[in-house]
C-alpha cells in the first residue's frame, strides 16, 4: 500500500517468512483475546500470549539458521548485523508483551506498572526503525 | 480564482507530494503518525487525558484518510487519456484489495472505538471479524509472495 513488501523486508530487517510468521500469531492472538474477553473470562492472560511468544522463539530460531549459514559462507558482517538487530527488536516486543500480560493478569490487584513503562520498549522501538529507514534510503 | 479553486490546487499539490515521496519520507510520515498515536494512547490508559476514544485514534483516522485519498487518485489515474492498460489487470485487483483492507481496518478501529466509549455493547468477538478478514488477507498476499518466488 504505502511500502511494497521489497522495502518493507528492507526497512524491517526481517525475512517475508517471518512477516508472515508474525501475522499469523497476531491473527490466533486476535482470536484468543476475543474469546477470553467474550466468553472464557476466567482463562489466564499469560495462556492468551502464548502464540505471540511462540511467534517470537520461532522467530528467534530462523534467525539463528540463517545467521549460521551466512556466517558458514563467509558473509561474517552481514550474519552479525542481522543476528544483532533482529535480536534487538524481538527482544524489545518481548518485554512489552510480558510487562503488558503481566499488567492484565495482576489488574484487580495492582496499578503497576503504568502503561507508560509498558509501551517504552516500542517509544525505543520506533527511534530504531526511524534510524534504520536513513540507513536503508 | 475563488476559494474552492485555491483550495483544491492546494490539495492536489499535497496528493502529489505524497505519492511521489521516497521511502525516508514515507517511513517518516508512518512514525509520526504512530509516535503521537502511541503517546495518546499511553496518556489516555494512565487517565492522565480524559479525551473522548474517537479523539485519541485521530492520527489513526488521519493516516487512513490520507491512505484512501493517494489509492483513489491512483484509481482515478486509469482514466487518464495515456494510460497504457497492460498489466492494467493485475494493478487493479491489487489497488481494490488495498482500498478493502483500509475500509476493514476503519471498520476495526470505528467498532472499536464505539465499544471503548460504551456507545455499544456488541462482543468484541463480532467487532474482530474486520481485523480477522484483514490479516488473513494480507497473509494469502504474504503466503503468495513467499511460496511462489
Amino acid at each position: 500500500m504505502l511500502f511494497s513488501l521489497r522495502e518493507l523486508v528492507q526497512w524491517l530487517g526481517f525475512a517475508t517468512f517471518e512477516l508472515f510468521l508474525h501475522l499469523a500469531a497476531l491473527l490466533v492472538f486476535s482470536i484468543f483475546v476475543a474469546l477470553r474477553v467474550d466468553l472464557l473470562t476466567t482463562v489466564s492472560w499469560w495462556l492468551v500470549f502464548v502464540p505471540l511468544f511462540a511467534a517470537d522463539g520461532l522467530s528467534t530460531y530462523f534467525t539463528a539458521i540463517v545467521s549460521i549459514r551466512l556466517y558458514q559462507e563467509g558473509e561474517e558482517r552481514l550474519a552479525v548485523l542481522r543476528l544483532l538487530w533482529v535480536l534487538t527488536v524481538l527482544s524489545l516486543k518481548l518485554v512489552c508483551e510480558v510487562l503488558l500480560c503481566q499488567k492484565l493478569a495482576d489488574y484487580e490487584q495492582t496499578r503497576d506498572p503504568l502503561y507508560g513503562l509498558i509501551v517504552s520498549p516500542l517509544f525505543v522501538l520506533l527511534q530504531l526503525l526511524m534510524i534504520r529507514a536513513c540507513r536503508v534510503n | 480564482m475563488d476559494v474552492h479553486g485555491v483550495y483544491f490546487i492546494w490539495l492536489g499539490l499535497s496528493l502529489q507530494f505524497l505519492m511521489s515521496m521516497s521511502l525516508a519520507q514515507r517511513v517518516l510520515l508512518t512514525w509520526i503518525f504512530s509516535l503521537v498515536f502511541l503517546i495518546m494512547l499511553v496518556l489516555k490508559l494512565d487517565d492522565k487525558i480524559h479525551w473522548n476514544w474517537f479523539l485519541v485514534f485521530l492520527p489513526i483516522w488521519t493516516f487512513d484518510t490520507i491512505l484512501l485519498l493517494m489509492l483513489i487518485v491512483k484509481m482515478a489515474g486509469r482514466c487518464k487519456p495515456g494510460f497504457d492498460p497492460r498489466n492494467a489487470a493485475d494493478n487493479l485487483k491489487k489497488r481494490v484489495w488495498y482500498l478493502v483492507a483500509i475500509l476493514l481496518k476503519l471498520a476495526f478501529s470505528l467498532l472499536l472505538c464505539a465499544r471503548l466509549e460504551r456507545l455499544t455493547d456488541i462482543w468484541l468477538s463480532f467487532i474482530c471479524i474486520p481485523l480477522w478478514a484483514l490479516l488473513i488477507g494480507a497473509m494469502v498476499e504474504l503466503g503468495y509472495n513467499v511460496f511462489h518466488f
